[in-house]
């Protein structure tokens, strides 16, 4: 699907690029914008370079970082001293050789609106990427990164499983002029009128930054217990691990005693000890998570710079990362239950390349778009992101009243069979308290039915669910790819259905908008509302006027709780 | 495969396409049912064949338990050869599409209904497949694939073998250049 021959306007020197800008897509009676060439990339390469000679160094040091600890191991404990330092050192020098080939070979340079990279000594490897493909730029620095102002970059496009091209490392100045080439080619490309062209990004347009407190608040809120829990058993791996086994048994042994004491001083004791073990539990946690949550994010900035959202932030790794917006697929707004208690909420965005975090010190900070933010300023940022969000006065609708029968239902019955559990466990009145909860189930149902919703503007589809932790999604319309309505046997009898809107990339959103219990007849025609619309408009963006239109007071209250 | 009929393969797209008024769905083609009973056939004999199996551990090391192993396995046979006649007439009443504008629509399942609404512009690319079976009995089947995550590829079965090329070709044509 990459040339439709009935678009292709007036012949073309051949060594000339396209007069259609790869971006431009061809509706109905419009003629193509012709560019004059001169504002198109010459077929000369308008940015060339090659890896900073860093490059050395630093893969030299992370070939080292891996091998010294065995290396150290073997060197004093090993028995023929010399014959293993020689083997180590051929297995140093295979990687280091690698790293300087590519050091010498590798080169990138960006032409007719194509980033260019080629490496290789005997077979040599290029690989062009059309700038208008470009999904996502993320510039990394470690610490020893910051030390020599180096970093790393990578370019990220829909296709494949990890980044389309990594250049490691460059200077951070060649970096940043990097990024910004690329995103002022995109724009040449798709016919931007110089005027908003990007500028530099101290000139950027900052939609929120994040304080050390908001972060602390952010990491208080964030559920982070299971991470505890994953560090406490490595510790007691570790422990186990690293002492004797006649010292573990001892310390077993000192724990029975001590357990046994604790039995024979009563129960209360015993109950004091474990709130104190949960309390102590929940402090390290918290401890934890707040620690964690100013590592990853601290001075985080988010900036708009002409179609550019540009995030940066973390305390001893700087991460930073370039997400056009008109990339994002998915918009999710998400309230989990803490958060919501604080009013706070996390904005994720998908774009075609995500893909889930495969870091290998956990996450990396790159799925979410804004950690956590005062809820009642996120209206205010929508359009920063959709720049044609509608200030439609449409209210959110709500799904099958059934929804609330169904529910209950389906809980009353999970009562049910566990009161009928415990009763033929133990026959005494005392068993039947499940019952009990069948009205809490009720309620449930009734204020999760009341924040179930969808909402379709010609532009905008968006959805909502959930009472005690809340997701709110949005989609343009234009991503969608497909529409579906499922109904099973059960739904059938309630004539209703879930409709599903697939889009590219919901890494990072957890699956896109689906609404259950939607009536099958209006879900009919939602969806084919939905589909024609999508079909109707051009996915791949065009260049709009850079006007942000601020929200009307109704429109902002459309995402508030109904109640 | 090198000179296509060049006529649209529907009729053409009434004004108010997307409305329930559209076009009408279209059937497969009715040789599907055979192929449709020919391939549960194939999988029930899989299915039969495996299930001997725990049937004859069971025979062999648990006294008594031959009966009602052996009423199990005719009764799991006895409910394949039902849905071997019951089930294939009505997927294919169930099974429909239409090309309503720019967006293809398939409507399925019997006992799971499921509708999908595929915008034609975002057709990544079209498969059309015909495997041994399918193509004694003149049949091809199209995938259409989307850059989508959940539903990333829709597929018709059941096509009559030209009905599949011209359909594939009139769908990538209305569709043009819009993907990811």
């Amino acid at each position: 699907m990459t040339g439709d021959p009935s678009d292709n306007p007036a012949p073309q020197p051949p060594p000339l690029p396209p007069v259609i800008p790869p971006g431009w897509n061809a509706g109905p009676g419009e003629a193509p914008p012709v560019i004059a060439p001169e504002r198109v990339a010459p077929a000369a390469a308008l940015f060339e370079g090659r890896l900073h000679p860093m490059t050395l160094a630093f893969s030299t040091w992370a070939v080292v970082q891996k091998f010294i600890i065995p290396f150290i191991v073997v060197l004093f404990l090993g028995r023929n001293q010399s014959f293993s330092a020689l083997f180590f050192l051929l297995l140093l020098i295979i990687p280091i050789a690698v790293a300087v080939i590519r050091y010498f070979t590798f080169t990138y340079r960006i032409e007719n609106g194509e980033l260019v990279t080629a490496e290789g000594l005997f077979g040599r490897t290029e690989r062009n990427i059309p700038l208008s493909r470009v999904q996502d730029i993320r510039i990394e620095q470690g610490l020893l990164h910051r030390l020599f102002d180096m970093a790393d970059v990578r370019i990220e496009t829909a296709g494949g499983r990890g980044p389309e091209a990594s250049l490691s490392v460059l200077a951070k100045p060649e970096a940043e002029r990097l990024r910004a080439a690329i995103f002022e080619q995109v724009s040449i490309a798709r016919g931007t009128s110089p005027a908003t062209q990007p500028q530099p990004v101290s000139q950027g347009h900052v939609i929120r930054t994040l304080s050390v407190r908001e972060l602390v608040v952010a990491g208080l809120t964030s559920n982070q217990m299971a991470s505890v829990l994953a560090l406490l058993a490595v510790g007691f791996s570790l422990v186990d691990d690293l002492l004797p086994e006649t010292a573990a048994e001892r310390i077993g042994a000192t724990l029975g005693r001590m357990a046994e004491e604790l039995f024979s001083q009563g129960l209360e004791t015993h109950w004091v000890q474990l709130l104190a073990g949960a309390f102590l539990l929940v402090a390290m946690g918290m401890i934890f998570s707040v620690t964690g949550s100013i590592l990853l994010f601290y001075q985080f900035t988010l900036v708009r710079n002409g179609e550019d959202l540009h995030r940066s932030f973390g305390l001893l790794t700087r991460r930073s990362s370039s997400l056009p917006r008109r990339r994002i697929q998915v918009l999710k707004i998400e309230e989990k239950m803490l958060r919501r208690l604080f009013h706070l909420a996390t904005l994720r965005a998908d774009t075609a390349g995500s893909r889930p975090d495969q870091g290998e010190g956990g996450t990396s900070g790159h799925d979410v778009l804004l950690p956590a933010v005062p809820r009642d300023e996120v209206e205010q940022m929508l359009p920063e992101f959709f720049p044609d969000f509608e200030r439609s006065e449409a209210e959110w609708k709500r799904v099958s009243r059934r929804a609330i029968r169904r529910g209950t239902a389906k809980g009353s019955l999970v009562c049910l069979v566990l009161a009928w559990g415990l009763w033929t466990v133990q026959e005494h009145w005392i068993a039947l308290w499940p019952l009990a909860l069948i009205p809490l189930v009720f309620v449930l149902n009734v204020l999760s039915y009341r924040h179930l919703g969808y909402w379709m503007g010609e532009r905008f589809f968006c959805t909502r669910r959930g009472w005690l932790s809340r997701a709110t999604h949005i989609v343009p319309i234009r991503n969608t790819q497909a529409v579906v309505i499922r109904q099973t046997p059960f739904d059938r009898r309630h004539r209703v259905a879930t409709l599903i809107v697939d889009t590219a990339g919901q890494a990072n959103t957890g699956g896109g908008p689906r609404i259950d219990n939607l009536p099958w007849n209006e879900a009919l025609t939602v969806a084919r509302t939905l589909a024609r619309r999508a079909a109707e408009t051009r996915y791949r963006w065009k260049d709009q006027a850079d006007a942000r239109p601020t929200l009307s007071h109704q429109q902002a209250q459309r995402f508030e709780s109904p109640s | 495969m090198d000179n296509y009929p060049t006529q649209p393969v529907h009729p053409p797209v009434s004004p108010e396409a997307g409305e329930p008024g559209g076009p009408e769905f279209l059937p497969l083609d009715p040789q599907v049912i055979t192929l449709w009973r020919i391939q549960q056939l194939i999988g029930s004999a899989v299915l039969m064949g495996v299930l001997l199996i725990p049937l004859f551990v069971l025979v062999a090391n648990v006294r008594g338990a031959f009966l009602p192993a052996a009423a199990l396995w005719i009764l799991i046979g006895l409910f394949r050869a039902f849905t071997f006649f019951w089930y294939p007439p009505r997927a294919y009443r169930a099974w429909g599409y239409r090309i309503d504008g720019k967006v293809l629509e398939t409507r399925s399942g019997v006992w799971f209904r499921v509708v999908q609404l595929l915008p034609l512009s975002r057709l990544q690319h079209v498969d059309l497949h015909r495997g041994p079976i399918e193509r004694s009995l003149g049949l091809a089947s199209l995938s259409l694939h989307t850059a989508g995550t959940v539903q990333s590829a829709i597929s018709i079965p059941g096509l009559e073998a030209g009905l599949a090329t011209r359909l594939r070709d009139q769908l990538a044509a209305i569709g043009g250049d819009d993907a990811v």
